[in-house]
């Protein structure tokens, strides 16, 4: 990998400042989410019991890569499947239900990889470890399928990433039509941040904090597990650190991030359940407004000097 | 506002090539020309549909379902070359969620199978209003003994501030023409009988004059509406008056919506991410299995835009000074990538339409382990994601962008995109 990198500073195409900063720490981000994802499915073939701390070093692992919605987490629906979040139909509990109660065998690794991404992933996990009501069925073969299932993913993103990676790295380069200049390359990374950041606060925060007059608690993500408020940190905290591998001279952004991540320290409430109330509802759109501040900074900051611009992305349908 | 933006431009038309060629104006001009044209004949055909479900009413038989039917299959055409014009225009994306929401919790409206009326974020979801003409809503009394236009809009629809509780527009007349497509992955769509409009003892599933009256009410509200967003793109109409008014900002609002429509929402939310949940509900249009048109007419409109060239449903032709022009002033290859691009997503998407013409249906093509329909769908995606990549160069070819745009809207700091 820093052979790869050595390599492309050399080259005739000078790498946008930046962007081998950023490449590296999403190489790295993949190989602690493949070794935290592997860690997991070890715990749960031995025990289905006491698998919290695994989860949660998963979780984090993939939040902290989340943002990256290029490249081979995109093949075969991986992101879809690794965090299927939201699910206003209830898909992933309705298909979980029926492998619950299904032919075992649809548990084998090739079938399940086939099955809707609703009922896989952190979510689909998360519904087994730590059920609202009664499961129909002894959750652990599902339990261990869907850790299994996860850990393949990752080590196919993490196997995965490094060529991708090259056509970040060299743009123009023989046969990589997908990015042709080094703005191209700088303008795809930061358009994944921007609209990271833009999911957090319209999706992870916005969902639950419904409107004033109706609240909606119940939907934050990561209720079950008191993950929802931790969710937003790990997503801010890695956002902020490639905003600034992409440019460290930006202090307006580091002082956005800082702002918002002090927001979170005082809010405890791991699940968000204080947006049930006028003045806890109040908390959380202040924080809210303050990620949406963060990327506004980056915009405003880190995309002019980098001189791209904002690409699209998958947040602008409706 | 509008002048940073033009400061924005006038910036980076100092280190673009002059633009010789095509104009600006005259770019948008052709666009909304397109815009008149289609949402035209979106009326025309919504017309005809009007016609046709006011002949089923009168006199419900197979043949006039089947007509209601074609007619609805037929005001599909030019609607969905129309979507393209949304994400970008305000009028339109202020109004487009009455005319196409989707996907909806149809229970809201009439009768649907037992346990598949679930939304656990809807208590509408089952609510039945045909059968039901009294109801509470967040605690207010509601009377539907009437169904009008205005009821439709006005209190049921989005009810609760939920957007499932679709209860307008062409989804929900496609609900009331065909019924619940029960057949999953496997042929066939929705088959609601012609008697669910029959008078006296021929009726089936109750309440068949209130179900005309839903159909007629949906049907003359869509006529209304799209009324509405024809007259704005008109001669001195709201929608054209923004476009021409800065043609710069147009041009962005043209490309952004070509972008915003191939990648989030068409490759992304309504193709991928059925594909992936194999979940028949999730195609388009499924009570009538047409989605693969759908599709279809909206990949056209996309690069309909960019060619400034429209086929109206007479056959007659709009077109003008295009996008591509423009481009291609200014870079040739990146106009001949595009053009590349686009006509290569209409191809992919037309091989989905001749497959489930063919007998493979769209939501047939959703089910799990199906290679073939895995492969028709993500060579569509695939190509749309790539065309994306093309208007993102169109889009720095222009000297546009987005961050001026969204910042002349909403940063708090508009001075430092500048300095």
């Amino acid at each position: 990998m820093r052979w790869i990198l050595a390599a492309a500073l050399l080259s005739a195409t000078p790498l946008h400042a930046g962007v081998p900063e950023a490449l590296a720490r999403i190489g790295k981000g993949y190989q602690t989410f493949a070794a935290a994802t592997a860690d997991l499915d070890t715990a749960a073939q031995a025990s289905c019991e006491g698998l919290k701390p695994a989860f949660d070093t998963a979780w984090d692992a993939w939040l902290h890569v989340a943002q990256i919605r290029i490249g081979p987490v995109e093949d075969d629906g991986r992101a879809l499947a690794i965090a299927f979040w939201p699910d206003p139909k209830a898909l992933g509990a309705k298909a979980q239900r029926a492998l619950l109660t299904g032919d075992p065998a649809a548990l084998d690794p090739e079938r399940f990889a086939e099955h809707s991404v609703a009922a896989r992933g952190f979510s689909g996990l998360e519904r087994l470890l730590f059920p609202d009501a009664a499961l129909p069925a002894d959750p652990c073969p599902l339990i261990r399928a869907t850790t299994h299932d996860l850990a393949r993913m990752a080590a196919g993103v993490n196997a995965d990433w490094p060529a991708f990676s090259d056509k970040l790295a060299y743009p123009g380069g023989p046969g990589n039509t997908t990015y042709l200049t080094d703005l191209e390359a700088a303008q795809a990374l930061l358009t994944q941040l921007a609209s990271a950041l833009e999911f957090t606060a319209d999706q992870r925060l916005g969902r639950p904090m419904g409107t004033f007059d109706q609240p909606r608690p119940e939907r934050a993500e990561a209720r079950a597990s008191g993950r929802s408020l931790r969710n937003v940190v790990e997503v801010l905290k890695a956002s902020r650190d490639m905003a600034l591998d992409l440019h460290p001279e930006a202090p307006q952004t580091e002082a956005a991030f800082a702002r918002a991540l002090a927001l979170v320290d005082r809010l405890d409430d791991p699940t968000l359940g204080s947006v049930a109330t006028a003045q806890g509802r109040l908390k959380v759109e202040i924080l809210q407004n303050a990620i949406r501040e963060a990327r506004a900074a980056i915009l405003s900051e880190i995309a002019p000097t980098l001189g791209v611009g904002l690409g699209f992305n998958a947040l602008d349908g409706d | 506002m509008k002048r940073l933006l033009a400061a924005a431009l006038a910036t980076s038309a100092l280190t673009a090539t002059p633009l010789m060629a095509a104009d600006p104006a005259a770019v948008v001009t052709t666009y909304a020309d397109i815009a008149a044209a289609a949402y035209g004949d979106s009326l025309t055909t919504a017309q005809a549909l009007q016609a046709a479900v006011a002949a089923l009413i009168a006199a419900p038989s197979d043949s006039t379902l089947a007509a209601a039917r074609t007619a609805w299959i037929a005001a599909r055409v030019p609607y969905q070359q129309t979507e393209v014009f949304r994400f970008g225009n305000a009028i339109v994306d202020d109004w487009e969620g009455r005319v196409n929401s989707w996907p909806l919790d149809e229970g809201l409206i009439d009768y649907v199978a037992p346990d598949t009326a679930t939304n656990e974020e809807n208590d509408l979801a089952a609510l039945n209003v045909i059968a039901t003409p009294k109801f509470t809503l967040s605690g207010v009394e509601i009377d539907a003994t009437e169904i009008t236009p205005d009821f439709i809009s006005g209190i049921l629809h989005e009810a609760d501030g939920i957007e499932a509780n679709v209860a307008s527009g062409y989804h929900a007349i496609e609900f009331l023409l065909w019924g619940q497509d029960l057949n999953g992955t496997g042929p066939g769509a929705g088959n609601r009988p012609y008697t669910d409009y029959a008078a006296g003892d021929a009726c089936t599933h109750g309440n068949c004059d209130r179900r005309a009256a839903y159909l007629k009410a949906a049907t003359d509200l869509l006529v209304r509406d799209l009324e509405d967003m024809a007259a704005a793109w008109a001669k001195g109409g709201e929608g054209r008056d923004a476009v021409l008014a800065d043609p710069q900002a147009g041009l962005l609002t043209m490309l952004t919506g070509m972008g915003s429509l191939s990648y989030g929402e068409q490759a992304g939310e309504r193709m991928k991410l059925g594909l992936m949940l194999n979940d028949p509900e999730e195609e388009h249009d499924c009570f009538s299995d047409n989605t693969h048109n759908s599709h279809y007419y909206d990949g056209l409109g996309i690069r309909n835009v960019y060619l400034g060239r429209y086929t109206r449903v007479d056959g007659s032709i709009v077109s003008g000074p295009s996008l591509s022009d423009l481009v291609a002033a200014r870079d040739a290859g990146v106009d001949a990538e595009l053009k590349g691009d686009l006509d290569a997503s209409v191809k992919a998407l037309k091989a989905i339409v001749t497959a489930a013409e063919g007998g493979l249906a769209y939501d047939m093509m959703l089910e799990p382990g199906n290679a073939q329909g895995e492969a028709l769908i993500m060579g569509a995606v695939d190509a749309l994601v790539k065309q994306t990549g093309a208007i993102e160069r169109a889009v720095a070819t222009l000297g546009l962008s987005k961050i001026a745009f969204e910042g002349s809207e909403s940063l708090d700091n508009p001075g430092a995109v500048f300095k």
